[in-house]
C-alpha cells in the first residue's frame, strides 16, 4: 500500500485531453520530481492531487480516501498543501498574518489559539527566511520572498505531503541554491515532496525519483539520472532529430569503447 | 388570445426602450467595470433636452435623438475623464459611490431648474394607433422601437467596424496589453463612458415620447437596465437586446397577471432566479 | 531565538493586525460612554440626532463585517432593517407585544433565519453579482411585504410605544454597543482572519482549509441580527412604520458610505463614519434646506475622490501628506 497513489488519471477540458491514464506511486518521505516539457499536463496534475480539479477518469489515493471525494477546504485537513505557480497571497495582510491563518485552519488548526496560530507562524517564518519582513505587507515582497511566502503558508497546514509548482522559476542562481535547501530541510522534517520543475539542475540534485509526462501521459519514471537519459524523455524534450543523434552518438561511444579494448597494445 | 397577443405586443413594444438603456449601462459597466447608478439621471438630462427643444422651438422628439445622444455624450466623456477616472481602478464599492453621489447631484440639480412639476411632450401623432388583426398598436411606441433598433444596430456597426470600437473591444479583454499596444485608457475610458451617457439620453427622448418628466423619472429604468443586463449578458449588443425585449414582455404579463404593484417583484425574482443558475446571463459572455 | 520572538509577536497581537487603528477603537468607546449621558439632557433634538447616530452605525457596522471584512458588497442590507422593523410593527398588531427586547430578539431571529436561507445560494455569486442579487432581494420584499396585509400591507402600521423613560435610545445604544463588541471580537479571532482571507483570495483561503461559504453564510447572519435589531428599535421608537420608511434608500446607501468615509474594514471605521456623515448632514439640512440633498450629493462625491479608503487611512498610510497623495494614484488611469 502506497502512500500517495495516482490511479489511471484521465483530465479533460472540453475537446483537451490534458492527461490521458497517468499512474504511479508515491513513497513516503521522497521528493518526486514531475517534469516534462510545456503544455504536457503537469500542473494539472498538480490541481488534480491537491483537489482544486476533480479528475475526469482515474482517482488519487491518499490516507484511505479519494482525493476528489473531499471538499477544496478539507484536503490540507487529509495533510496534502500545495504552492501555486502565480502566487495567490493575502495582499492587504502582513506576511505574519498570512501564515498564521495556514495555521488556524490548517491540520492542526483546530487546537491552536490565535495567539498560537501566530507563534507557529513566526517560527515557519525563520524557518522558510521571511522572519526579517514578517510585518510588511504581502504585497510589498520580492519575488523570491514571495515564493517563500508561498511555501510558508503550505507549511503552516502542517503536511505530509508538499506540492510545489515551479517554486524556482523566475529566482537567480544564489536564490535557486537557497530554494534547494530549503527544499532539503523540509524533506529532512519529514515531508514527502512533489515538485514541479523546469531547472533540471534542481530536479538532479533534490529528487530521489521523477516521473515525465508529454502531452498529457507518462512516458518514463525512475531515477532522475537513467530517466533524463533515456530517448523517450530526449525525444519528448528536444524533438525526435535530437534523440536520434544522440543515439548515434552513444552507438559511437561505444564502437569506440569497444574498439579500445581489442586493438592490441593499447593502453589499460 | 387576443389579449396574449396584446400584451405580448405591448411588452416587445416597451423592450425597445429598455434594450436602449440596459446597451449604454452594459457597456460601462462590461468594458470598466463600473456600475453608474446616475445612469437614470442622464437618462432624465436627455428627456429634458427633447422637452426643451420641443417646447421652445417645436423640434419633434425623434430629431432630437441625436442632438440629445451627443450633448449626453460629451457630458459624460468629461464626467469620465475629470472625476471619474481618478478613482477608476478602485474597488466597484468606489466607483458606486462615487456615481451614486453623483445622481444626488443632478437629480436635484434638475429639481432646482425644471421644479418638481410634471412635464410632458404631446406631438400631433402622440395618441394615434393602428390595428394588426385585433391587437392595437399606438405609433408613437412602434417609431419608438424602429429608433431603438437603429441606435442598437449603429452601436453594433461602430463597435465592430470602427478603429476606436475594436480598441475598446479589445480594452475590455485585457487593458494590461491594450496600454502596451498604445491605447491611450483614460481617452477611451472617456469614450465608452460618453457612449454609454449618450446612449442613455437617447432613451430618455424615447421615454419622453410615452412618459411625463419629472427629475426622477430615471430611477426606475437603472433598476430595469441591471435586470436585462443579468438576462442578457454584459458587453453585448445583442444580450442587451433580446434581454430588453424578454424583459419588456415580462414586464407586461406580469403587470397584467399579478398586478402592477408587484410587477417589480417578479422581474426581481426572475432576476435571482437567472443569477443563481447562471450568472452570466441568457446570452452572455464569460464575466467582466 | 524563538523566545524573543515570540514576545514580538504576542506584542502585535491582540491590536491592529485587522481590527484597525487602535486609538479609533478607544476613542469610539469613549464616544459611546459619553453618548450614555444624552437622555438626561432633556433634549428631545438631540436624543432624536445622537439616536440616529447609533442607529446608523449600527447599521454601518452590519454591512462592514460582510461588505468590508469578507469583502461581500452587500447592497441590500436594509432589507434586514426592513424586516426588523415590519417585526416588531407586526408584534404589536396581531399579538399585542410592544416589549422592546422581544421585538429585538424576534426580529434578530427572523432576519439571521432569512439571511440563513438566501445565504447559501446568493453567496455563491461573485462580485458585483453578489450586490445585485442583495439589491434584489430587498427590493422584491418590500414590494411583498407592502402588498401582504397581515404584514402591514404598505401603509402606516402604528406601534404602541413603551412608556419608560428614553428606552428606545438606550436600547439602540445597547444594540450599537454590542455590534462594535461583536465586530472587535470578530476582528481579532480566527473568524475575523478567515473572513479577510475570503476577501483578499478566496480560492487561496478555501486551499488553507477555510470553508468559505459556511463562514460568508455566518457573517451575513450577523451582519442581519445587527440590522433587523435597529430595525425593529426604529420602528418603536418612531410609533409607526410603514414600507417606504422602512425600507427608505437612505437606510440602504448611508451606512455604506459610513463605513467607507470612515474606513472599510476596521472596527472603528462606522462609527467614525457614522458621526461625520450625520454631522455633515445635519449642518447641510440646517443651512440649505432646498438644496441639502445637492450638497449631500456634492459631499458624496469629495469624499469618494479624496478618501476613497476613509478617514482612519489618513492615520495608516505612511510617508505624510506625499505618501497619502501618491496612495491616491493607484486609483488613477
Amino acid at each position: 500500500m502506497s502512500f500517495l497513489q495516482v490511479e489511471g488519471v484521465g483530465m479533460r477540458f472540453g475537446g483537451l485531453q490534458a492527461l490521458d491514464n497517468v499512474t504511479f506511486d508515491v513513497e513516503k518521505g521522497a521528493v518526486l520530481g514531475l517534469i516534462g516539457p510545456n503544455g504536457s499536463g503537469k500542473t494539472t496534475m498538480m490541481n488534480v492531487i491537491s483537489g482544486v480539479y476533480k479528475p475526469s477518469a482515474g482517482r488519487v489515493r491518499f490516507a484511505d480516501k479519494t482525493i476528489a471525494d473531499v471538499p477544496t477546504h478539507n484536503v490540507c485537513k487529509l495533510g496534502i498543501a500545495r504552492t501555486f505557480q502565480i502566487v495567490k497571497p493575502f495582499a492587504s495582510l502582513t506576511v505574519r498574518e498570512n501564515v498564521a491563518v495556514g495555521a488556524m485552519y490548517g491540520r492542526e488548526g483546530g487546537k491552536r489559539s490565535t495567539k498560537g496560530s501566530f507563534e507557529r507562524s513566526q517560527e515557519l517564518l525563520e524557518i522558510v527566511g521571511l522572519a526579517r519582513v514578517g510585518d510588511k505587507a504581502a504585497s510589498d515582497l520580492t519575488i523570491p520572498d514571495r515564493k517563500r511566502l508561498e511555501v510558508a503558508k503550505a507549511l503552516a497546514l502542517d503536511p505530509d505531503v508538499l506540492l510545489l509548482d515551479e517554486v524556482m522559476a523566475g529566482l537567480n542562481a544564489t536564490e535557486v541554491d537557497e530554494a534547494i535547501d530549503l527544499i532539503r530541510t523540509v524533506n529532512g522534517r519529514g515531508v514527502t515532496l512533489i515538485i514541479v520543475e523546469h531547472l533540471m539542475k534542481a530536479i538532479m540534485s533534490v529528487c530521489t525519483s521523477v516521473v515525465v509526462l508529454a502531452e498529457g501521459r507518462k512516458i518514463a519514471e525512475g531515477l532522475p539520472h537513467v530517466v533524463v537519459q533515456s530517448p523517450e524523455v530526449i525525444k519528448a524534450y528536444l524533438g525526435s532529430r535530437f534523440a536520434e543523434r544522440q543515439a548515434q552518438l552513444e552507438e559511437i561511444k561505444r564502437e569506440a569503447d569497444l574498439a579500445r579494448q581489442v586493438e592490441p597494445g593499447a593502453h589499460a | 388570445m387576443d389579449l396574449f397577443f396584446q400584451i405580448l405586443v405591448n411588452g416587445i413594444l416597451a423592450g425597445g426602450i429598455f434594450a436602449v438603456v440596459a446597451l449604454g449601462f452594459s457597456l460601462v459597466w462590461g468594458i470598466m467595470n463600473i456600475i453608474n447608478l446616475a445612469h437614470g439621471s442622464f437618462l432624465m438630462l436627455g428627456a429634458y433636452v427633447a422637452y426643451a427643444l420641443f417646447a421652445n422651438y417645436h423640434v419633434d422628439p425623434f430629431l432630437s435623438i441625436p442632438v440629445a445622444f451627443i450633448v449626453m455624450f460629451v457630458f459624460g466623456y468629461l464626467v469620465q475623464k475629470y472625476i471619474i477616472n481618478f478613482v477608476v481602478r478602485a474597488p466597484i464599492l468606489t466607483t458606486f459611490l462615487l456615481t451614486f453621489g453623483l445622481s444626488l447631484l443632478l437629480i436635484n440639480a434638475a429639481l432646482l431648474v425644471f421644479h418638481g412639476d410634471i412635464k410632458g411632450i404631446a406631438t400631433s401623432y402622440s395618441g394615434a394607433n393602428f390595428s394588426l388583426g385585433a391587437v392595437v398598436v399606438p405609433w408613437v411606441k412602434l417609431w419608438t422601437l424602429v429608433a431603438a433598433l437603429v441606435i442598437t444596430a449603429l452601436m453594433q456597426l461602430f463597435l465592430t467596424g470602427t478603429k476606436t470600437g475594436r480598441a475598446i473591444r479589445a480594452t475590455s479583454m485585457d487593458i494590461g496589453a491594450a496600454q502596451l499596444s498604445g491605447v491611450r485608457v483614460a481617452h477611451l475610458y472617456a469614450i465608452v463612458f460618453g457612449l454609454g451617457s449618450g446612449l442613455a439620453g437617447a432613451a430618455g427622448v424615447l421615454v419622453s415620447l410615452s412618459y411625463s418628466l419629472q427629475p426622477s423619472m430615471g430611477e426606475p429604468f437603472l433598476i430595469k437596465a441591471f435586470v436585462v443586463c443579468v438576462l442578457g449578458g454584459l458587453g453585448s449588443v445583442q444580450g442587451a437586446l433580446v434581454g430588453g425585449v424578454l424583459y419588456g414582455i415580462l414586464e407586461a404579463f406580469g403587470s397584467q397577471y399579478i398586478g402592477t404593484g408587484l410587477q417589480d417583484a417578479v422581474a426581481l425574482v426572475v432576476l435571482l432566479i437567472v443569477l443563481i443558475v447562471r450568472p452570466t446571463g441568457i446570452m452572455g459572455k464569460a464575466t467582466a | 531565538m524563538a523566545s524573543t520572538s515570540t514576545v514580538k509577536v504576542l506584542q502585535k497581537v491582540g491590536m491592529g493586525g485587522i481590527t484597525g487603528n487602535r486609538y479609533a477603537i478607544y476613542v469610539s468607546c469613549a464616544v459611546l460612554a459619553v453618548l450614555l449621558v444624552v437622555p438626561s439632557l432633556h433634549n428631545g433634538y438631540i436624543e432624536n440626532l445622537m439616536r440616529g447616530v447609533l442607529m446608523f452605525a449600527t447599521l454601518s457596522l452590519g454591512w462592514n463585517l460582510i461588505g468590508g471584512y469578507t469583502g461581500y458588497v452587500s447592497f441590500g442590507n436594509v432589507v434586514f432593517f426592513g424586516v426588523g422593523a415590519t417585526t416588531s410593527a407586526v408584534l404589536w398588531q396581531h399579538f399585542q407585544q410592544q416589549n422592546i427586547l422581544l421585538a429585538i430578539v424576534v426580529a434578530a431571529f427572523v432576519a439571521a433565519l432569512m439571511a440563513l436561507v438566501l445565504g447559501f445560494p446568493i453567496l455563491r455569486l461573485k462580485g458585483h453579482y453578489f450586490g445585485i442579487a442583495t439589491l434584489g432581494i430587498a427590493l422584491a420584499t418590500q414590494e411583498i411585504i407592502a402588498n401582504i396585509d397581515w404584514l402591514g400591507g404598505g401603509s402606516v402600521t402604528s406601534i404602541r410605544q413603551v412608556d419608560f423613560f428614553s428606552s428606545y435610545y438606550y436600547a439602540m445604544w445597547a444594540i450599537c454597543a454590542l455590534s462594535l463588541g461583536a465586530t472587535w471580537f470578530i476582528a481579532r479571532s480566527k473568524f475575523g482572519y478567515a473572513l479577510v482571507a475570503i476577501r483578499e483570495n478566496e480560492e487561496a483561503a478555501a486551499i488553507l482549509g477555510v470553508d468559505a461559504t459556511k463562514y460568508k453564510v455566518f457573517a451575513w447572519m450577523i451582519s442581519a441580527m445587527m440590522a433587523a435589531a435597529a430595525g425593529a428599535v426604529f420602528a418603536g421608537a418612531n410609533g409607526s412604520i410603514d414600507s417606504p420608511t422602512a425600507f427608505a434608500v437612505d437606510n440602504n446607501v448611508f451606512p455604506i458610505v459610513m463605513a467607507i468615509l470612515g474606513g472599510v474594514g476596521t472596527v472603528a471605521g462606522p462609527l467614525v463614519g457614522a458621526f461625520v456623515l450625520t454631522a455633515i448632514n445635519e449642518t447641510l439640512w440646517s443651512r440649505f434646506p432646498e438644496i441639502h440633498t445637492l450638497f449631500f450629493g456634492a459631499v458624496i462625491v469629495i469624499v469618494v475622490l479624496f478618501l476613497p479608503r476613509g478617514i482612519l487611512w489618513l492615520f495608516a498610510v505612511r510617508g505624510g501628506f506625499r505618501g497619502f497623495v501618491n496612495s491616491l494614484k493607484a486609483y488613477r488611469v
